[in-house]
């Protein structure tokens, strides 16, 4: 335990420490009997995986049983798209549904199962179908100067790094070639050995 | 600032002028630690069971407070610090910025989100932050529960994992009577009195592209981008790295982001502003200078009265030891005068002795004849003499006689033994004297070389004079590409993997081997011809790295090209002050100085400068991730484009593009960069038809908005009926949601 500043000593300390510890504190609003389920703490790699799968499988039973497999409790076509404010009569995003084309595809052949209006906008939006797409404007073509930053007229061959001028290439020939894979890491250009 | 026009007109050299010391120097603060937050009863003596907890779950900072306040009353970064003391057997628990209070708590801390998401995956430390909120809002738990109505943001299209794992922690831990969920930047828009308009909320951990119909948000329409605040201030960090990588100092996370907040600003024509960063004029003003704490050496300075002591001190010491030497010689010189003497004596009672007696004399003193004793006084006579002059001072000149060696010419079998040997002796003699003679002339004839090649090359210049530049510029350029090429193999040589340096591991493993490498099939065995030729001992040279190998090396070359660029600059019109290689090698031309160092000299013993850090393109090239997330290798279109595509097509049938145009919202945190919100502007009237009106507006608070959003949406009656209770928790289950206008959609 060290002191923050040389104004406190050893015993000071621990009268702050006590005094801002929170654990002592009794909590009477927690509710005693509260036992946290085991493993809880997952990482969005792990949530999503399972959000995959669990979709897969009601997508499929929907598939084999057709209509005469009950709604599902909170699927669109239940709520029918009323209360929720999604498009109206908006055409299809197809930039995100093409993130998670599967998507797409499934609740289509739900809604098609279960006989639903098409009148209904694109797919509902989740976690993953909302992020932004691979850029297509020329402008994300621009090349940088890995080292400075600065415009990019010219590549380095040996070391795929962009650079600006002459005294740029000789810092770069002279670099480790550890230190110019981390210059291709920084703009996510690295080799990445799986 | 400091002025910009001094330096506008170079000296005549071409060199750029150092700028004088930085005006301002910034520096870097530890996270602070907020001090001991007490308990606030008062709030909750005026609540009542309608009036609910509102808690902007950010992932910079989670802010809480009661529906009815103004602001949040607490904010604290996500942050929870639990460990045992195990000296004094005690658990504790600290949360926020209360972390920051003690080494230990620092080092045990634990963030709430996954770093760079907006997803919670640490569910102990966000109970310990709720523990944390409702103890300082003074809820006394008297019905065994927290007994208010909680409303609570999330990010867009909350995971259902995520909304489940916080439901089951409000209802069944703190036995919430209902709980309400809301995103953030729909909270800020609508507290900002918007209708139709796209929300633009660039916070700590994402950004959100939102459009908004009728106050409705148009979920399916929402974009993400993967970039925030966090995220730029990591980047932030790998830049300074790789520009510093042998930085004393350590940047923390928390240095960093204050380094984004604090010099950071958004572009308004990127290109344009970016190749003319590193220009010499007025790179003082977008130079920033960093000072990190260090420790300056100290170097003890000795007054001058110390240093004509010690001076004395050293002379006194020198003068005793002169004196013991000269008292030594004077002795020494007694005892060799007392031997003369006696051998002058000895001599002389040989004269006068039978020979028998005097060879018994001469075995007694150890001579084998007279000869040699004669040759023992001849040399004490010499020497005698040779200390005298030394100690009187005057040094007569060596008379210098040819030595004579007589013996030589006489042939052998004329000689007896004794003479055999003197002759060898001689010839000896002869040989050595013959060399000194021959390197004499030598060297004299070395003299008279290059006087005459000084002459011959003085003549081809004026005679031939561009053929002579044009030689010595050939040889500049030789020396300069050998100085380069040794820098390079220096370089290579740091690498491990380098092929300089794998050939200089085979040379040392040939050395080092026993046996030679290449095994002839035929012939001799043994034939190993190292150092039959001289250039074989090059191997040691080439093997040797380290400060002392090449540095004499690097001297030589250095005198060679400062020898012909005097003699060009003397001779040749065309080859100036400006061309010589200092000149051009010339920190202030160097753009990587500029980068590193800014327009300021740099001395790399200095400890100050060493741990300093300058900011001068980052600070535009940091915000720019947003607008163009390829630079820092995130595969996404910036905000720029998935606003225009959102308003372009996506909407372009919609009968309210044309207000939604009207109404460009921006908020959070990541949007407080200076010039944010004007280069936005620019972008998208580039890309909208020049017929339709725009407008981008930002919240009035784009940190705290959300948070009064919330606390505004709670208050209202019509929000009533979009709370979970308990109830229809524990029958519908941990993601069940109800949808209101500014909350997510139910999947």
């Amino acid at each position: 335990m060290a002191p923050l500043t040389a104004a406190s000593d050893e015993k000071t300390h621990q009268a702050l420490l006590d005094k801002l510890d929170i654990y002592a504190i009794s909590k009477s609003f927690r509710n005693p009997h509260w036992k946290p389920p085991q493993r809880r703490n997952k990482n969005v790699k792990q949530i999503l995986a399972e959000v995959s799968r669990k979709e897969a499988s009601v997508m499929a039973t929907q598939n084999n049983s057709g209509a005469s497999t009950p709604v599902l409790p909170h699927s669109e076509a239940l709520t029918g798209g009323a209360s929720t404010p999604v498009g109206n009569h908006q055409p299809p995003n197809i930039a995100q549904a093409a993130r998670n084309l599967s998507t797409l595809v499934l609740e289509k052949n739900t809604r098609a199962a279960m006989g639903a209006s098409p009148a209904n906008g694109g797919p509902a939006a989740t976690y993953t179908n909302i992020e932004s797409a691979p850029s297509f404007h020329p402008n994300s073509q621009r090349r940088y100067c890995d080292i400075t930053g600065l415009p990019a007229p010219y590549t380095d061959p040996k070391t795929r790094l962009r650079y600006h001028n002459k005294e740029i290439f000789g810092v770069i020939r002279t670099m480790p070639q550890n230190t110019t894979e981390s210059y291709l890491a920084a703009r996510g250009a690295h080799t990445v050995l799986k | 600032m400091a002025p910009s026009a001094i330096s506008e007109v170079p000296p005549p050299s071409g060199r750029n002028s150092p700028k004088p010391e930085p005006a301002k120097i910034w520096s870097v603060s530890d996270p602070p630690f907020e001090g001991f937050k007490p308990i606030d009863t008062e709030g909750h003596a005026c609540s009542n069971r309608d009036t609910a907890i509102v808690i902007d779950n950010g992932s910079s900072n989670v802010r809480a407070g009661w529906s009815f306040d103004s602001k949040p009353r607490i904010s604290l970064p996500p942050l929870m610090a639990r460990y045992r003391d195990r000296r004094i057997a005690r658990t504790f628990t600290f949360v926020g910025s209360d972390i920051y209070s003690d080494g230990t708590a620092r080092g045990q801390a634990k963030n709430v989100y996954e770093p760079g998401s907006n997803i919670i995956n640490n569910w102990d430390c966000m109970e310990g932050v709720l523990d944390y909120c409702f103890i300082k809002l003074g809820v006394d738990g008297r019905n065994g529960g927290i007994d208010r109505p909680i409303v609570m943001t999330e990010p867009v299209a909350n995971l259902g994992y995520t909304r489940k794992t916080m439901s089951e922690i409000l209802f069944e831990c703190y036995g919430a009577p209902s709980v309400a969920y809301g995103i953030d930047s729909l909270f800020s828009y609508s507290y900002n009195g918007g209708r139709n308009g796209l929300v633009v909320s660039s916070s700590y951990s994402s950004t959100h592209i939102i459009p908004v119909i009728e106050s409705k948000a148009l979920l399916s329409q929402a974009t993400r981008l993967n970039w925030g605040r966090s995220q730029s201030a990591e980047y932030l960090l790998k830049l300074l790295r790789l520009k510093y990588p042998a930085f004393p100092g350590k940047i923390s996370d928390t240095q960093a982001e204050d380094l984004v907040r604090d010099h950071c600003y958004v572009s308004r024509d990127y290109e344009n502003e970016l190749s003319h960063y590193l220009e010499w004029t007025g790179l003082e003003d977008r130079d920033h200078t960093i000072q990190f704490p260090y420790t300056e050496q100290v170097v003890v300075q000795k007054t001058e009265e110390e240093l004509a002591i010690a001076a004395e001190k050293r002379k006194e010491s020198g003068r005793r030891l002169q004196a013991q030497a000269a008292k030594m010689r004077l002795e020494k010189l007694k005892r060799k005068e007392e031997e003369y003497e006696y051998y002058v004596q000895l001599q002389a009672q040989l004269a006068n002795t039978t020979k028998k007696e005097g060879k018994r004399i001469l075995e007694s003193n150890d001579f084998d004849d007279e000869s040699q004793l004669e040759k023992r006084v001849r040399e004490l006579e010499k020497s005698i003499k040779k200390a005298r002059n030394k100690d009187v001072g005057d040094v007569e000149e060596e008379q210098q006689e040819e030595p004579t060696f007589p013996l030589l010419d006489v042939p052998d079998d004329q000689l007896d033994e004794e003479s055999l040997k003197q002759k060898r002796q001689q010839k000896l003699l002869k040989s050595n004297y013959e060399a000194r003679q021959r390197a004499k002339a030598e060297k004299e004839k070395e003299k008279a070389r290059q006087a005459e090649e000084q002459r011959l090359d003085d003549e081809r210049r004026e005679n031939d004079f561009e053929n002579w530049v044009e030689e010595r510029r050939i040889a500049r350029q030789a020396i300069i590409q050998k100085m380069r090429d040794r820098e390079r193999l220096k370089a290579e040589l740091g690498n491990r993997k380098s092929l300089a340096n794998q050939m200089r591991m085979k040379s040392i493993a040939n050395l080092a081997s026993d046996n030679p490498t290449k095994k002839r099939r035929r012939g001799g065995g043994d034939d190993d011809t190292f150092g039959a030729d001289d250039a074989d001992w090059g191997v040691y040279r080439t093997i040797a790295t380290g400060e002392q190998s090449d540095d004499e090396e690097e001297e030589d070359l250095n005198r060679e090209l400062k020898n012909i660029e005097a003699q060009l600059l003397k001779h040749d019109p065309n080859f100036t002050e400006e061309s010589t290689r200092e000149a051009q090698t010339d920190w202030t031309k160097s753009l990587l100085h500029a980068f590193l160092h800014g327009p300021y000299p740099f001395d790399p013993e200095s400890q100050k400068q060493a741990h300093q850090l300058h900011l001068n393109v980052e600070r535009i090239r940091v915000p720019e991730v947003v607008f163009q997330p390829t630079i820092a290798g995130l595969d996404q279109a910036g905000i720029v484009e998935i606003a225009a595509g959102i308003l372009t097509e996506r909407l372009a049938e919609s009968p309210y593009r044309n207000d939604i145009l009207k109404d460009i919202f921006l908020t959070g945190g990541n949007t407080l960069f200076q010039g944010f919100e004007e280069r936005l502007q620019d972008e998208l009237r580039a890309v909208l038809p020049a017929e339709l009106e725009l407008g981008v507006r930002r919240a009035k608070d784009r940190v705290l908005d959300a948070w009064r959003g919330a606390a505004k949406w709670a208050g209202k009656a019509e929000s009533k009926k979009a709370f979970v209770t308990r109830a229809e928790f524990m029958e519908k289950g941990g993601d069940y949601l109800k949808e209101h206008e500014l909350g997510n959609a139910s999947l």
